[in-house]
C-alpha cells in the first residue's frame, strides 16, 4: 500500500504544500477602510459618547441645567456611585472565570452591619473595623469558592443561596434596625468629604479600578481567568489549576464586596441591613453593559466604570426634571437590554460569549441603590 | 443477496457534485440503491462519505445537474430539502442520535411523529403506550415503554432510535434508512446485536444504507459495497467473497507515501519513557518504551482505550496500578500542571472542547498557561508574548491574519497548528498526540506531521494515536496496537496501513 506513485498524485515534499490553498485562512472579516474605521471607533466607544451626550444634554436642557450643571451634583454622583463601582468591579473577576457572584450585594450588607457592629459593640479601633469589614466578605466569598469548586455547583445556585442566607442573618443580628450608634466619626467624615474638590470615595474606586485592572490583565493569574471562564476542561489541560484559581476569584469579589460595605457605611453613617441585595443586579447589569463598550462582547473594568456612571447620570437628569422614581428601574433595565442586543448586532460575527455565559442572568429592572 | 427479480434500485443518484469553496468535496458520484438491500458506502476521511449523506437529507445544495430517482420518481437534487427527503420515505440516524435518555421510549419514540390526543387535547398515554409496545415488539427490543430511555444499552437506544426513523412507514418497500456510523459509539459486546437486527430488518424488506469504517461489520452486513475516495466514486461491489484487505485496497488505493515525511533515521536507543503494568479505566497491564526521537503509534479502534492511555500518562486520567518512568526516574502525576514540568505535552482528540480558548486571541491561544513566563517585575511583559506568538505563527505555518484574532476564526489545519505550536515550542521531552489531524485537510495534515517530525529531531519523543492506519503507517516508527485495553501487538518497520488496519480489526473480532 506504500508505493506507485502515479503521476497526477504525487505531491511535492512538504515545504512546498506551503502555497497551496488547499487550507484557505478565514480573515476575519475584512472590514477595511476609513468608513469601517470609524464604525469601529463607534461600537467601541458608543457607550462613552452616549455618556458625554447625557451630560451636555441635561447640561443644556432647561428643566434640569440650573441643579444639574452644579459641582455639588457631579460630586454626589461620583460619591454615591463609587460603592455600586466597587462592587462591580469586584464582581468582575468570578464573572470572568464565568462564575456568577449573586452574593455580592448581601456581602456588603453583611460588611456594613459587622463594621459598625464592631465599633458600636467592641469599640474597636477604625482600622480594624474596616479590615474586619473586609475580611468578613473574604470568608463568604472563601465559602462560595469551596462550594462551587469542591462540590461542583453552579456558581449561580450557589451564590443564590448564600446571598439569601446572608440576608437572613444580618436580619438576625441587627433585628432589622440600622446601627447608628457608635460609629466613629472619622469614617463619617471620610465616607461624605471632599479631597481637591473630589469625594474621597472616588479616590478608593480609582485604587480598587486599578488593582483588578492590574489583576485581571497583567498578571498571569487574570490570564489564567480568562482562559478559564472561556474554556475549563482545556484549562485544566495546559495546567491551570482551575479550581484554586476559581476559589480565590471568590474570595477577591467577596473581600471587594467586603470593602464596598465598608465605603457604604462610610458613607451613609450607619449600617443597615436592609441594603445590599438591590446592589447584586445594578452591578450584573452594568458589568454587562460595560461589556458592550471599549473590548466589545468582553466584560471589562474601563467598560463598567463608564456604564455605572451612564446609568447614574441618566436616572438623576430624568430626576431633576421631575420624572418619577420608577424611572430609575426602567431605565436600567432598558438601557441593559438595548446595550447588550446591539453590542451582540454590532459584534457579529464574533459570538457575544460574555453576556450568555452564565445562562438565566436576565436581572429584573433593579432598584435604585442608595443614593445617601 | 437481492435475487434479480427483487433488485429494482429505490434509490439512484447520478451525477452528484458539491463544492466548499472552489475544493470538490463530490465529483460526479453515481449511487444506486436496490431494494431491500443492506448498501454499505465507505471511504476514509474526507471521502466525501458524508456530504453525500447530508446531500440525500437536504441539508447540504448539492451543484446544479445532480439527479436523484426515487422508484419512479425523478427529483433534482439542486432544489432538494430536508422536507422533501423526509416525504420520500428517506429517514437519517446518525452517530450519536438526538434522544432524550430522561424520556421514556414512548416519548422518545412520539417525538419523531406526534403524540396522540385525547379529550381536551392531552396526551392519550395509553395509545402511544400501546403503540409503543407494538413498535418494540415488532423491532425485537425487549423494554417496556415507560422505561427511561437512559436505563436500556447503548445497542437498543440505537434501535429506539431507528424505530423512531421509521415508525411511520408500515410498508417499508420505498424509502431508504440512512445509518451513519450507527455503531461507533456502541461497546464491541453489543455491536453484533444490532447487526443481528440490522439484517433482520433488512429481510422484512427495509433498504438500508449503512455508513461505516469498520470493515468487519459491512462485511457481515451489507449486500453490496460503494467505496468512496476524495470525492470520486471508486467502485461498487457485491460483498459475496470479498476480503477485509480488498476493502482496504479500494478505499486507500492512493500513494500517501509521499504526503508524510518518511522516518529517516534509526530512533536513538535511549528509552525516554517507559510504562510498566499500567491499569486504570479500561486499561489493564500495558507495558512499553518509548525511544529518543521516536514518533510510537498507538493503533487501536474508539474505545480500546488509547486516548485514556495518553491522559494517564498527562496526569489528566487516574492510574490505579503499574508504574511510568520518565528520563530514568518513576513519575505519577497527579495532575496536567505536574506532568508539564516534567517536560511532557499533550494535544487532545477533541479540539474544541479540550484545546481552544474560543473568544480569546490567537497569541492568548499560543500562550495559554504559559502566563507565568511573561511575568516579571510586577509587569507583563507583552511585548515579548507578541515577539513570541510572531516567532511561533512563523515557525508552525499558522496561516492567521493578525494574532489578535479570535481563535475561532481559523480554519480547523491552522487551530490544531496553533494547539500543536503551543506545546512544540516549550520543546517538551514527550509529545502525546490524540488524533493530530482530525477535521484538518491534507495539506494542512501533511505539514503538521512534518512539525512533529522537525521536533522529533530536535529530541521529542512522540506518542501518536490515529484512527486513519494509513496516516500511522507513514507518519509512526513504531506502532504498537491496543486490544481492548491490553497491547495486542508491536509492529515494526516496514509498517503497512493494511496490516494495521487488519491488526486492529482482528482484534476487534477476537474479543
Amino acid at each position: 500500500m506504500t508505493t506507485t506513485p502515479t503521476p497526477e498524485n504525487v505531491t511535492e515534499a512538504v515545504p512546498a504544500q506551503r502555497t497551496q490553498t488547499a487550507s484557505p485562512v478565514r480573515q476575519a472579516p475584512a472590514r477595511r477602510g476609513p468608513g469601517a474605521f470609524v464604525g469601529h471607533l463607534l461600537r467601541q466607544y458608543s457607550l462613552v459618547a452616549l455618556l458625554l451626550a447625557s451630560l451636555v444634554f441635561y447640561g443644556t436642557w432647561s428643566e434640569t441645567a440650573e441643579v444639574f450643571n452644579q459641582a455639588a451634583n457631579f460630586q454626589n454622583i461620583a460619591g454615591s456611585q463609587s460603592v455600586l463601582a466597587v462592587l462591580t468591579l469586584g464582581l468582575l473577576i468570578p464573572m470572568i472565570s464565568g462564575n456568577l457572584d449573586l452574593s455580592i450585594g448581601s456581602i456588603a450588607g453583611l460588611s456594613s452591619i459587622a463594621a459598625a457592629g464592631a465599633y458600636a459593640d467592641a469599640g474597636v479601633p477604625l482600622f480594624v473595623g474596616v479590615l474586619f469589614g473586609i475580611l468578613m466578605g473574604a470568608v463568604v466569598g472563601l465559602v462560595n469558592g469551596l462550594v462551587v469548586t469542591r462540590f461542583g455547583i453552579d456558581s449561580f445556585i450557589v451564590t443564590l443561596g448564600t446571598a439569601s442566607l446572608i440576608l437572613g442573618g444580618v436580619n438576625w443580628y441587627s433585628k432589622g434596625n440600622s446601627i447608628i450608634q457608635g460609629i466613629p466619626q472619622e469614617i463619617i467624615t471620610f465616607g461624605g468629604g471632599l479631597t481637591l474638590g473630589i469625594p474621597n470615595l472616588v479616590y478608593v474606586l480609582a485604587a480598587t479600578a486599578f488593582a483588578v485592572w492590574y489583576l485581571l490583565e497583567q498578571t498571569p493569574y487574570g490570564r489564567n481567568l480568562h482562559a478559564i471562564g472561556s474554556n475549563k476542561a482545556a484549562s485544566r489541560l495546559v495546567g491551570i489549576r482551575v479550581e484554586r484559581d476559581t476559589c480565590v476569584a471568590f474570595v477577591l469579589s467577596g473581600a471587594i464586596a467586603g470593602l464596598a460595605g465598608v465605603l457604604l457605611l462610610a458613607r451613609s453613617g450607619a449600617g443597615n441591613p436592609q441594603v445590599g441585595s438591590a446592589f447584586t443586579l445594578t452591578a450584573i447589569a452594568a458589568a454587562f453593559l460595560g461589556a458592550a463598550s471599549f473590548k466589545l462582547g468582553k466584560l471589562n473594568v474601563l467598560g463598567s466604570l463608564v456604564a455605572i456612571f451612564f446609568l447614574a447620570v441618566n436616572i438623576t437628569g430624568l430626576q431633576f426634571a421631575g420624572v418619577a422614581n420608577w424611572i430609575s428601574d426602567v431605565f436600567t433595565g432598558l438601557s441593559l437590554v438595548l446595550a447588550v442586543a446591539f453590542a451582540g448586532i454590532l459584534s457579529r460575527p464574533k459570538k457575544h460569549k460574555a453576556a450568555v455565559s452564565d445562562g438565566p442572568v436576565a436581572p429584573a429592572p433593579p432598584p435604585e441603590p442608595s443614593r445617601a | 443477496m437481492p435475487s434479480p427479480a427483487t433488485a429494482t434500485s429505490v434509490l439512484r443518484v447520478s451525477n452528484l457534485s458539491k463544492a466548499y469553496n472552489g475544493i470538490l468535496a463530490l465529483d460526479g458520484v453515481d449511487l444506486d440503491v436496490r431494494s431491500g438491500e443492506v448498501h454499505a458506502l465507505l471511504g476514509g476521511n474526507g471521502s466525501g462519505k458524508s456530504t453525500l449523506i447530508k446531500v440525500l437529507a437536504g441539508v447540504v445544495e448539492a451543484e446544479p445537474g445532480a439527479v436523484l430517482q426515487l422508484g419512479d420518481r425523478t427529483e433534482d437534487l439542486g432544489s432538494w430539502n430536508s422536507d422533501k427527503a423526509y416525504a420520500a420515505g428517506l429517514r437519517f440516524v446518525h452517530q450519536q442520535p438526538a434522544v432524550f435518555s430522561d424520556l421514556s421510549i414512548a416519548e422518545n419514540i412520539a417525538f419523531g411523529t406526534t403524540f396522540p390526543k385525547g379529550r381536551g387535547g392531552k396526551i392519550d398515554w395509553k395509545a402511544l403506550n400501546a403503540r409503543t409496545a407494538e413498535l418494540l415488539a415488532r423491532f425485537g427490543v425487549e423494554a417496556s415503554p415507560t422505561t427511561p430511555l437512559g436505563a436500556l444499552r447503548a445497542a437498543d437506544r440505537t434501535r429506539v432510535a431507528i424505530i423512531r426513523a421509521v415508525q411511520d412507514r408500515e410498508d417499508a418497500d420505498s424509502g431508504v434508512l440512512v445509518l451513519d456510523e450507527p455503531t461507533a459509539a456502541l461497546p464491541a459486546s453489543e455491536v453484533e446485536l444490532l447487526l443481528a437486527s440490522l439484517r433482520r430488518y433488512a429481510e422484512a424488506g427495509q433498504t438500508i444504507l449503512y455508513i461505516s469504517h469498520r470493515l468487519d461489520e459491512v462485511l457481515s452486513v451489507a449486500d453490496r459495497v460503494t467505496v468512496l475516495r476524495d470525492g470520486h466514486k471508486v467502485a461498487t461491489v457485491d460483498a459475496t467473497g470479498l476480503t477485509e484487505g480488498d476493502l482496504v485496497e479500494l478505499i486507500v488505493g492512493r500513494p500517501l507515501d509521499r504526503m508524510f515525511p518518511e522516518p529517516t533515521d534509526a530512533p536513538d536507543a535511549d528509552v525516554v519513557l517507559s510504562a510498566r503494568g499500567l491499569c486504570g479505566g479500561p486499561l489493564t497491564d500495558v507495558s512499553f518504551d518509548l525511544h529518543r526521537g521516536e514518533v510510537l503509534g498507538l493503533a487501536g479502534l474508539l474505545g480500546s482505550g488509547r486516548s485514556e492511555l495518553l491522559r494517564m500518562l498527562f496526569g489528566a486520567y487516574p492510574v490505579s496500578a503499574g508504574t511510568v518512568t520518565l528520563g530514568g526516574r518513576e513519575v505519577r502525576f497527579a495532575t496536567p500542571s505536574a506532568a508539564m514540568a516534567a517536560g511532557m505535552a499533550y494535544v487532545p482528540e477533541e479540539r474544541q472542547a479540550d484545546a481552544l480558548f474560543q473568544g480569546n486571541s490567537v497569541r492568548h491561544n499560543l500562550s495559554a498557561g504559559d502566563a507565568k513566563a511573561y511575568f516579571s517585575k510586577l509587569l507583563f511583559r507583552h511585548d515579548a508574548e507578541k515577539r513570541d506568538s510572531a516567532d511561533s505563527i512563523n515557525d508552525f505555518l499558522i496561516r492567521v491574519g493578525v494574532d489578535t484574532q479570535p481563535v475561532e476564526t481559523l480554519s480547523g489545519g491552522n487551530a490544531q497548528k496553533v494547539v500543536l505550536a503551543r506545546w512544540l515550542r516549550r520543546q517538551p521531552a514527550v509529545l502525546l498526540l490524540d488524533e493530530p489531524t482530525q477535521g484538518v485537510d491534507i495539506g494542512a495534515r501533511a505539514e503538521i506531521y512534518a512539525l512533529v517530525r522537525q521536533a522529533t529531531r530536535a529530541g521529542t519523543s512522540v506518542l501518536l494515536v490515529a484512527s486513519d492506519p494509513e496516516e500511522m503507517a507513514h507518519a509512526c516508527d513504531r506502532v504498537i496496537v491496543l486490544r481492548s485495553g491490553r497491547i495486542a501487538a508491536d509492529v515494526r518497520p516496514p509498517l503497512e496501513a493494511h496490516r494495521l488496519t487488519e491488526l486492529v480489526n482482528l482484534a476487534e473480532r477476537a474479543s
